[in-house]
């Protein structure tokens, strides 16, 4: 009877355990003591949250937001935009045109360099409009496609265009560096899948380093030619990616972050902080219930190609609850849409087309159309007695309102003797539906981009089963279209833009329509010099050309705690002509991973060892 | 399970462009090459049997959306989940099985109570609400813990602080998903220990003489722990497929986060690659658990 030898061993074992729990306590709780930051240096780090993760940062391949972020920064064009969004200088000082307005003279700034030390000349420029029509670049080739480019001197660009182009001679595209992109960018394959992380660029901050779904780095480049008046006062800019809204809005209020897109519900609660400046920024975009006009491939519901009920329907939609309930005051309702982010371009409503909430003139409406509910169950029909006026409204579920805007929609047109039902789809699954014209109405939006051919292209008849979510069109419109494309007196355009738009209007297929605000919002303790594109209600961040982060200067006061680094001084950027390279995804953080990995792959080991062992010796007892 | 993965995305009839296009106006001729250039325009069929052909020689093909070869994507996150759902895992293991021990052998008393109705409550609670709930809790009330990522941002660290660093950003995100799995080996724990309880080689050995601990370490648990390896197995199978609500809640740049980020496209290679790898991972540890059977009890080596 061994007991005696067994107990001491037992009280080990079960101290062990315990042993094992006291340690793991202690440890969590010391590791949330240690201090984040060990040392101090003197670099200035701009850290900016947002809720869009990157795909890749190839500018062939990607095209998000997010993304858009990185490149405008690193890439210069030949022009860019000033803060009205009109044309202003950039690798390009000024430009000339010919008489017949097809040919176009730039004149590069003198001593262009590359962030690298290498010349930026007009070779550069040639090749890019070259290669980007024959690999056929996708953020290049609607601006490009047309033009031929020759290069008379290292500073001088002549470039013609086969057609008319009203944009000439805005050449905003991105441009490359031709040393690098050569090389690897061989067809429109590989100028894909190249991972572009080579942070080669001319634009006042190139990318340092970039962690898939962490962030991206980029370091002021030291050979920038710069802005008038400016002086970077950022040396480093991280976009930090958050998979959650209500955890990014913490870390700005806790001061991890210096800047980011906000979400509506966040605004009560930031805007009481005294260090956060919440801006709510324009740019054209809204968020519209559209009809189906029924010249698509499929047809709606009879009565959605009167415009008579759709008029009605406008009325009975409450466009300023969706403004103050959903949107929490942070937008406006819209009467008419934008067709580029340059308010120039949109025109004056007709007041008889603004439907302003009256459900008792919308019921009147459909009673002398003829719309009556002659069985008395509370849905009207049709003139003729049948067919009763129930419609079908795609919710779509990618977006963050879709599901009540879609539930407010169904009371407000059960007001006026429309029965909804929502049909909940998701982005691809809506876009496939509209597409095919296969229903009645739909929640969702457009950006609009600086060119305004982009979004008046959406309503022409060409666009049927494809980008016309409207599924209508007019002849009319399709001529405007046309006209204004290669309309080269820009106040003969406007006003082609501006009767193409009311003629769209004017067949009321968007309603209750809601430009919502996009809210930025920074913290105004650390970083002075924000600057809002377009000037009067702009963002200050992700716009056209976002001039603000080269504009920034830390506040004075009191220098910014995530200018606390440890160590070493190897990330400044060096002198003039050594460059702030490009590296690879981060490992360090990845190291940490394979260390842990390793020690859980070694416990997990150790303690099937064990159980195996002492089965073994309990066999070999018995 | 490889054919069961490219027909499971395709059921959703949407078109990948179609996402990548709205709102750009691209060229007809320059969307139609690119549908070229994904094999898209290609019937499902012949989709298909590339497809086979493709995997069988372990090309996963390239992603959609970062036009980067799917095994690379899949290779550079995968870490970040092992660590997370691995330290995770082992955690709640320890502590789920202790717990379920002291609950049976204690059972019927407060002890028993509290962990059984403490852990279920906390196996029931949706994991990304109770990730919410440390996050403000111990990164915005406390101010202890960063708020997500899996390092701070902005500054540069090398050797022990880099490690520390890391622990510290692994901290919330593996203590939300081991409290969230202590339940289920706590409770398999204690009805197994129950059942082993009330056999009668216990009470021969009680009999013996035996200490209430010998009795319990030496003789009742090594039996009762069988369920308990099973369940240990399977769920390390399903570590790869990571936690998606949590990953997102943390901001965890791990294969979750990829999986939420692939369906929205939808990026059908990356998607595939990322199935073929869970489901892989799910067998892999079904065979492991069976295999430690052999070792663990006798009885399955007669057979």
């Amino acid at each position: 009877m061994p007991s005696d030898d067994y107990i001491p061993r037992t009280q080990t074992e079960v101290l062990g355990l315990r042993r094992i729990v006291v340690a793991l306590t202690v440890a969590a709780l010391s590791l949330s003591l240690v201090p984040g930051a060990l040392a101090q240096e003197d670099r200035v780090v701009l850290i900016v949250g947002l809720t869009q993760n990157w795909d890749t940062l190839n500018p062939n391949a990607g095209y998000l937001v997010s993304e858009w972020e990185v490149w405008t920064l690193q890439y210069s064009g030949l022009t860019t935009f000033d803060n009205d969004l009109e044309i202003a200088p950039d690798l390009a000082e000024s430009w000339v045109g010919s008489d017949d307005g097809l040919t176009w003279t730039y004149t590069l700034r003198e001593g262009l360099l590359w962030s690298d030390g290498t010349p930026l000349t007009a070779d550069d420029i040639v090749w890019n409009i070259e290669t980007s029509i024959e690999q056929e670049w996708w953020n290049h080739i609607e601006t490009t496609e047309n033009l031929t480019a020759v290069a008379t001197d290292d500073r001088t660009v002549v470039v013609t265009s086969a057609v008319p182009d009203p944009n000439l001679p805005s050449l905003s595209f991105l441009v490359f560096p031709r040393h690098i992109w050569e090389p690897v960018a061989t067809d429109a394959d590989t100028a894909a899948t190249y991972d572009a992380l080579d942070g080669v660029g001319s634009g006042p901050y190139v990318l340092q380093e970039y962690r898939p779904s962490q962030s991206v780095t980029m370091v002021a480049n030291p050979n920038w030619s710069g802005w008038e008046g400016s002086d970077p006062g950022v040396d480093e800019i991280v976009f930090r990616y958050f998979g959650n809204a209500d955890a990014m809005v913490s870390a700005l209020q806790r001061g991890d972050i210096d800047a980011a897109n906000i979400p509506g519900s966040a605004v009560a609660t930031l805007e009481n902080d005294p260090n956060i400046e919440v801006v709510a920024g324009f740019q054209g975009g809204w968020e519209q219930i559209a009809i189906n006009g029924g010249m698509g491939a499929m047809e709606p519901h009879p009565a959605m190609m009167d415009r008579e009920v759709r008029r009605a329907m406008a009325y009975a939609v409450d466009t300023q609850a969706i403004v103050e309930d959903l949107w929490y005051g942070n937008g406006e309702e819209i009467h008419v849409i934008n067709p580029s982010i340059n308010p120039k371009w949109t025109p004056e409503v007709d007041p008889s087309l603004q439907f302003a909430y009256n459900p008792a003139t919308a019921n009147e409406i459909l009673d002398n159309a003829g719309y009556r509910d002659t069985n008395n169950d509370g849905v009207r029909e049709m003139p003729d007695g049948t067919n009763p006026l129930r419609i079908r409204h795609i919710v779509n579920t990618n977006t963050d309102l879709g599901q009540s805007i879609g539930e407010l929609f169904a009371g407000w047109m059960e007001a006026i003797g429309i029965e909804v039902e929502l049909v909940a789809l998701d982005s691809d699954q809506t876009g496939t539906v509209i597409a095919e014209g296969d229903y009645d109405t739909f929640h969702w939006g457009w950006t609009p981009s600086n060119n305004p051919s982009g979004m008046l292209s959406v309503f022409i008849s060409d666009e049927i089963e494809a980008w016309n979510d409207a599924n209508w069109y007019d002849e009319r419109l399709d001529a405007l279209y046309e006209a204004q494309r290669i309309e080269l007196d820009e106040a003969a355009r406007i006003s082609q833009v501006h009767e193409a738009v009311s003629i769209f209007t004017e067949a009321v297929i968007y309603i209750g329509m809601v430009s919502g605000a996009e809210l930025n919002a920074y913290r105004s303790d650390r970083f002075e010099g924000w600057v809002r594109q377009p000037t009067d209600d702009g963002p200050i961040m992700f716009t056209m050309s976002s001039p603000s982060y080269a504009l920034l200067q830390p506040v004075a006061a009191e220098p910014a705690p995530t200018t606390t680094v440890p160590g070493t001084d190897t990330t400044a950027p060096g002198s003039a002509t050594t460059a702030p390279t490009g590296t690879t995804p981060a490992d360090d953080g990845g190291g940490a991973n394979w260390l842990l990995i390793g020690g859980l792959a070694a416990a997990v080991a150790a303690v099937t060892a064990l159980i195996v062992s002492r089965r073994r010796s309990e066999d070999e007892r018995e | 399970m490889v054919c069961f993965n490219f027909f499971l995305f395709r059921i959703v009839q949407t078109d990948p462009l179609a996402h990548m296009f709205r709102g750009r106006n691209i060229p007809r001729e320059l969307q139609e090459n690119l549908r070229a250039a994904f094999g898209l325009d290609q019937p499902l069929f012949t989709q298909f049997l590339y497809y086979l052909r493709e995997t069988f020689t372990l090309n996963l093909g390239v992603s959609y959306h970062s036009r980067q070869p799917v095994w690379s994507e899949i290779m550079a996150r995968l870490p970040a989940t092992l660590a997370l759902l691995g330290s995770s895992a082992l955690l709640a293991g320890i502590f789920g099985t202790m717990g379920g021990i002291v609950a049976a052998w204690r059972r019927n008393t407060w002890k028993d109570r509290f962990i059984t109705s403490g852990t279920m409550v906390f196996y029931s609670l949706p994991d990304f609400w109770l990730g919410m709930l440390l996050l403000v809790g111990f990164s915005v009330v406390l101010g202890w813990l960063p708020i997500g990522g899996m390092g701070t941002i902005g500054v540069t660290l090398t050797g022990l602080p880099a490690v520390l660093d890391y622990l510290k950003h692994l901290t919330l995100p593996a203590m939300t998903l081991t409290i969230a799995y202590l339940g289920e080996y706590a409770l398999v724990t204690r009805s197994s220990l129950l059942e082993v309880m009330s056999e009668d080689y216990l009470t021969v050995a009680r009999a013996k003489g035996l200490r209430d601990r010998v009795v319990r370490n030496r003789h009742a648990l090594p039996n009762a722990l069988l369920p308990v390896v099973t369940l240990a197995a399977l769920n390390l199978g399903f570590i790869l497929s990571g936690a998606i609500a949590v990953e997102a809640v943390f901001s965890w740049p791990g294969l979750g986060q990829a999986t939420a980020q692939a369906i929205r496209g939808p990026d059908f290679p990356m998607l595939q690659g990322l199935f073929l790898l869970f489901s892989a991972s799910v067998i892999l540890f079904n065979l492991f658990a069976d295999v430690l059977y052999l070792y663990l009890d006798p009885r399955v080596e007669e057979v």
